[in-house]
């Protein structure tokens, strides 16, 4: 498979490079003749871009805020968060610039194989010996370097797959319920597997973003209905089956019942958000960092951010989301309306995860949703989610690149990119 | 074919959109409402859970001597504590930890285990700073230092017993340390801290009190005198193989306690394995009977009925006198002699002849008004008032037994400041433990006249032929009086158990100190108060005077000594100009020939 990709990678170089030098076509006062560039930012979206690296930045500094005293705790050195925090975002940019260099056209001919790729990691992880627990979940593989969290590229594979299936099965999915069940029951699937890890977040965001795509998809409307009844029931099913859940259900919806114990940290979480006020208590100056709330630095990193720069920390993360999601359907459309259907569904699903996994992160750190194991997009502490975030929003930049409207002046000049557009289904 | 797909259709993207941003917008809400809405409830919770409010321990005043040298002082310290979860949750430590502070391990389970619901616990109090500094290094979980503040004794055992001491709470548990308490004692002051979840401060926010430190309080002991007293009466209690002993001195102008030491004695600062008994101060606590001590009071009475005079004849007859069925014995047969003699040889019948001769109101007055039977005032924690019963119930046994000092108890520290009255003409002023500055009120109760005809008549028993000559001092006019008391048991007196007391002032013309040697028991064969105690009297008074500068007032004895000495000759200045180096130069030999003599006046005994 990384065969594979290098073949890719190494073809698309050639369409940049060929890109490069007829860019200056754009502007006339520049000599034809200039030399190719190493490498070549993508004209993507500037606001989707600039969006994404505030988060990402000020993810970091979160984190080093936030981690600083657990790691000397830990492991007696205080930047043992922070470092690798930075490598991972530093192989994060890494990804998003190789995934930037990839026609779109590749993800849609490996949809199938990624979605299957990732079940094996799921199946993987499950194994006695070979998956790693932590804190009494199941869902890391030892790389050696890091622990890969193997929801996480799932999670994209779906998105994937599912803009993929959409395309392929369109006509399928608007008018049968067949066409709407078969990708259903192959994520009901890999929801089971998600469940023995266990790990009912990615779950949740993974069924909640596929049933959207279809619903954009043009899925007809009461099968819906029926599914989302019988997954309240499910989900109803799975919350009284399990003690651990039960806790997490009953430390939400009254937290100050128990705050030393199932509310713990939801209590602690929510002191943070009182401290904060309006500008916050300072970067750096939180106080429940401090040992009080646990996970401050991965799950929970959203209430030490409040606790810091205040309402106006909180609301613009929460602002600088929604612009994200935002230009992901504007970009979506766009692709959509150019006749690029792979790429708007991919846009849509991508846009409809990334705004998902914030609002639910957020909602459990401010107590609106019962506690899940779950990252801040771009933000949170963690290999995994960092770098599947990166390619997620580096998908959306290429999307936005490839499909730019007509008249960008670029479409017409890159060979590769009309390759890909034209490519018969 | 994908182009005839129909496009998503627009509603559809609304609705997604629209839920998501109904999703940012809630957010935004609760965001709203927690951080400034609800931010009262959360920060009081969030103060409830990280400010504490820390105790700044404060220094305890400091205890000195009369001239300002400490006595009692408070140093910083640290203690280690520790948050029970946090240091159980640190096993692996654990024998390092409990090797450092010298403890059981399992020990420490236990303790940490039966205190879970708490976040404070002692580990050790007071360590010394390397140790805290150790503890620091080992930077177990959970365990930290909490600066106090430790009582130390510089004088020791010297000064233990009158001092007292305070626990580890800093708050004192017996003697002056105890009673002077709220004299003594800061105020904690408080700073209100923001701690982390460890414990550990962070940051100090406002709010801060500043501790307010203890007085300090200056004693009337003079430490020169305690460490002199404290010396000659352990070396008397050792020589003559005795259980116990007390010496009390009081200034007879101002009825400060310039020195007052008991034994056994205990180190302040090392109690660990000693019993609540060592710490009594007995010369406070303990009452006797007084025996012959209490003879010149008897005396006094018998003056005051104006019955007797100094020289009035008493016929002692054969040493023995029948008293009911009650006979009372002399040592010896001393015929018919006047009260001075009484005095001067200790006669039992003497004694017993003058209380019965006069009203047994007036000897119970005599006694009542010296202070006998009630506590001096001293205030100090647990003093005894002794027991002094009604005249009216005395028979004659009674009167006659009560005039040689039996049938009523005092402590050493009455009896001295009982004979405070006889030397100050007869004025009876409070007893002070803490420095005199003002000259104290005082009051008549026995006639100036009466006081100084019995201190006269005290002081030929330090003469030649008293029964305490080993009490005299070179170059002073001492006036005192033995007692050699049978101890009290069970059913009776017991007939080898004996108190060696010596009570007396000096110097005679101007007198200054009062000073009562009792010796429990002693075992070494001597007995007498006046070979016992009247020598450590003898000694601690010497010194005394010399220390405290007070003039001679026997220049001519010196005189006549040195002579003797065949050193008069070389001494062309006056008597005093030497004294200091004559007294330390002759009092050796004069001991050591007192030591000769006594047995003659030992043979006259006393009882």
């Amino acid at each position: 498979m990384i065969a594979r990709a290098m073949k890719l990678w190494g073809r698309d170089k050639n369409a940049e490079r060929s890109r490069a030098v007829v860019m200056p076509r754009g502007r006339p006062g520049q000599r034809p003749a200039a030399p190719p560039k190493a490498v070549v930012l993508p004209q993507g979206d500037p606001w989707l871009l600039g969006a994404a690296f505030i988060l990402l930045v000020l993810g970091l500094v979160m984190v080093s805020s936030a981690s600083l005293n657990i790691a000397e705790r830990q492991y007696g050195h205080p930047f043992y968060y922070v470092v690798r925090q930075l490598v991972f975002v530093i192989a994060g940019v890494i990804a998003a610039l190789l995934v930037m260099r990839t026609r779109l056209v590749h993800w849609e001919k490996a949809g199938g194989t990624l979605l299957l790729a990732g079940m094996v990691l799921l199946a993987l992880v499950l194994v006695p010996g070979i998956g790693k627990v932590i804190n009494g979940s199941q869902r890391w593989l030892p790389l050696g370097l890091f622990n890969l969290q193997a929801s996480e590229p799932v999670k994209l594979f779906v998105v994937v797959y599912m803009a993929g299936y959409l395309v392929r099965h369109g006509a399928e999915v608007r008018s049968s319920v067949v066409g709407f069940l078969k990708p259903i029951l192959l994520l009901v699937l890999i929801g089971l597997l998600l469940l023995l890890e266990p790990d009912l977040g990615a779950t949740v965001v993974m069924f909640a973003t596929a049933l959207g795509m279809l619903f954009l998809g043009g899925a007809r409307l009461w099968p819906f209905a029926v599914l989302l009844g019988l997954v309240a029931v499910a989900g109803a099913g799975l919350i009284y089956s399990s003690p651990y859940r039960m806790a997490r259900l009953t430390g939400f919806l009254d937290p100050w019942a128990d705050p030393f114990d199932t509310g713990f940290q939801l209590t602690q979480a929510l002191i943070a958000f009182g401290r904060g006020e309006w500008f916050g208590v300072g970067l750096g100056a939180s106080v429940q960092k401090l040992f009080y709330l646990p996970e401050a630095h991965t799950d929970f990193l959203f209430a030490v951010l409040a606790e810091e720069l205040g309402l106006l920390g909180s609301l613009a993360v929460i602002g600088l989301f929604a612009l994200i999601v935002a230009r992901a359907y504007v970009i979506g459309r766009t692709a959509e309306k150019g006749g690029h259907r792979f790429a708007a569904y991919l846009a849509y699903g991508l846009g409809l995860w990334i705004g998902l996994q914030a609002v639910i992160n957020i909602g459990v750190n401010m107590g609106m949703l019962p506690t899940k194991g779950l990252t801040l997009p771009l933000m949170s502490y963690g290999g995994s989610s960092i770098v599947v975030m990166c390619v997620a929003v580096a998908l959306l930049l290429r999307i936005a690149h490839e499909t730019r409207a007509p008249d960008s002046g670029f479409r017409a000049a890159s060979p590769g990119l009309r390759l890909a557009e034209g490519k018969p289904r | 074919m994908r182009m005839d797909a129909p496009l998503t259709q627009p509603l559809r993207i609304v609705l997604v959109l629209g839920a998501l941003g109904a999703l940012a917008l809630s957010l935004a809400w609760r965001a709203l409402d927690l951080q400034v809405l609800d931010k009262e409830f959360l920060q009081n919770q969030g103060d409830a859970r990280h400010l504490r409010e820390l105790a700044i321990p404060a220094n305890r005043g400091m205890i000195t001597d009369r001239n300002g040298e400490p006595l009692a002082v408070s140093t910083p310290v640290d203690s280690v504590w520790a948050n029970p979860r946090e240091l159980l949750a640190a096993r692996a430590q654990w024998p390092a930890l409990a090797r450092l502070l010298n403890i059981d391990a399992k020990g420490l389970e236990r303790h940490l285990l039966g205190r879970l619901d708490r976040e404070f616990v002692y580990l050790k109090r007071a360590v010394n700073p390397e140790l805290a500094q150790q503890v620091t290094a080992l930077a177990v979980p959970g365990v930290s230092l909490q600066r106090e503040y430790r009582r130390y004794y510089p004088a020791g055992e010297v000064v233990s017993h009158v001092i007292g001491f305070t626990n580890v709470d800093d708050i004192g548990q017996e003697g002056l340390e105890l009673a002077y308490e709220e004299w003594l004692r800061g105020r904690p002051g408080a700073k209100r801290v923001i701690k982390d979840r460890l414990g550990r401060m962070v940051e100090s926010v406002e709010g801060v009190t500043e501790p307010v430190p203890g007085k300090d309080l200056a004693l009337s002991i003079d430490r020169r005198l305690q460490y002199l007293a404290y010396r000659e009466l352990k070396a008397a209690i050792q020589a003559n193989g005795a259980r116990s002993g007390s010496l009390v001195m009081l200034d007879i102008a101002t009825g400060e306690v310039l020195a007052m030491v008991n034994q056994p004695s205990f180190n302040p600062n090392n109690r660990v394995k000693l019993r609540g008994d060592f710490f009594r101060n007995r010369a406070v606590t303990d009452v006797f009977e007084p025996g012959s001590t209490i003879k010149p009071f008897t005396a006094a009475a018998a003056l005051e009925s104006g019955k007797f005079r100094p020289t009035t004849m008493i016929d002692t007859e054969s040493g023995l006198f029948k008293v009911g069925r009650h006979t009372v014995r002399d040592v010896h047969k001393y015929g018919v002699i006047d009260v001075t003699t009484v005095i001067q040889k200790s006669s039992n019948v003497g004694a017993t002849k003058m209380a019965l001769a006069i009203e047994p109101q007036q000897l119970w007055s005599m006694f009542s008004r010296v202070g006998f039977g009630a506590a001096t005032g001293s205030r100090f924690p647990g003093e005894m008032p002794g027991a002094l019963s009604s005249y009216k119930r005395w028979g004659e046994i009674e009167r006659a037994t009560l005039s040689y000092g039996y049938g009523l108890s005092v402590t050493p520290l009455q009896l001295a400041h009982a004979y405070t009255v006889l030397a100050d003409h007869g004025r009876f002023k409070p007893v002070s433990f803490s420095r005199v500055t003002q000259p104290p009120r005082s009051e008549q109760v026995v006639k100036a006249e009466v006081a100084d005809q019995i201190l006269k008549m005290m002081e030929t028993v330090t003469g030649e032929g008293g029964t305490g000559m080993a009490a005299g001092v070179p170059g002073y006019r001492v006036a005192g009086k033995t007692g050699t008391v049978h101890k009290s048991q069970a059913g009776g007196y017991a007939d080898n158990r004996y108190l060696a007391l010596f009570a007396g002032v000096a110097p005679v013309s101007r007198p200054r100190l009062a000073m009562v040697v009792m010796i429990d028991e002693p075992k070494s064969g001597e007995y007498y108060g006046g070979l016992v105690a009247a020598p450590v009297f003898g000694k601690v008074m010497a010194g005394a005077l010399r220390l405290l500068d007070v003039a001679p007032d026997d220049v001519q004895s010196l005189r006549t000594q040195l002579v003797e000495a065949g050193v008069g000759k070389q001494n062309k200045g006056g008597a005093a100009g030497v004294m200091a180096q004559v007294v330390s130069s002759t009092s050796h030999t004069r001991q050591s020939n007192e030591t000769k003599s006594q047995p003659k006046s030992l043979g006259k005994g006393v009882l």
